[in-house]
């Protein structure tokens, strides 16, 4: 019996810079050699990474979801392995797809869309990217101490804890 | 005389385990519950009960593994 996949691909930029949709079919391509009935497919992000991998400092990702007889993991995953393309890759079963996800990876294959070209390596990230925020949103300030944003809240409590 | 203990701080999230839906594709949320070194905080601090904090292991582990989160930060 089939059990729906999910999984996560990071792609070298290089390949990603050159074609899109060569790089996509890298992993697709992969998958359907080993007899996985792909249900989505679709670019997640393109990201710097919070550690090198193989020297590379950014990467793109690629979410799919698939269905794959769980006999015949072990050698989708020495493929992966064995892939120079791939950098990493993360395959969790999910119970089913999640919903939007079929409509955004329909919305990748039209025509009109666009991946953009992925930065250099030592590109920075986007500001937004990494910044701790607290629950109502504020962002926490970086240079602060660790745990700041919570022992602050103590700071208001009444004084003479100390003897 | 010796100095009292300081008060636990405040816990969180006190109201995840009604919502247990964590992903390690949502590295923004996951990062509140890390220190600045990226460690997990304990379940003291982000106020978890233990399927919920073994849920916030897992997706702070994947995350991980697809350099997403450091794992020193």
């Amino acid at each position: 019996m089939a059990q729906t996949y999910e999984g996560m691909f990071l792609l070298d930029n290089q390949v990603v810079r050159e074609d899109w949709k060569k790089a996509k079919s890298i992993v697709t391509d992969l998958l359907k050699k080993h007899g996985a009935k792909l249900l989505c497919a679709r670019r997640w992000d393109e990201r710097r990474l919070a550690y090198t991998i193989r020297r590379h400092r950014r990467a793109t990702y690629c979410l799919a979801y698939y269905e794959f007889p769980p006999a015949g993991i072990a050698a989708l995953i020495r493929d992966l392995e064995l892939n120079e393309s791939v950098l990493r890759y993360l395959v969790l079963a999910r119970d089913s797809v999640p919903a939007g996800e079929l409509e955004l990876a329909a919305a990748e294959d039209a025509a009109d869309f666009t991946v953009p070209a992925p930065p250099p390596d030592d590109a920075p990230d986007s500001p937004s990217h990494g910044v701790r925020r607290r629950e109502d949103g504020t962002e926490v300030d970086p240079d602060a101490p660790e745990g700041a944003d919570l022992d602050g809240k103590l700071e208001a409590a009444p004084s003479g804890m100390e003897t | 005389m010796g100095s009292m203990r300081r008060p636990a701080a405040p816990p969180i999230s006190g109201k995840f385990c009604d919502d247990p839906v964590l992903d390690y594709k949502d590295t923004d949320n996951l990062r509140r519950f890390l220190t600045a070194h990226g460690q997990i905080l304990s379940r003291k601090r982000t106020g978890y009960c233990t399927q919920c904090q073994k849920q916030l292991k897992q997706a702070v582990k994947r995350a991980r593994h697809l350099a997403l989160l450091p794992f020193v930060g």
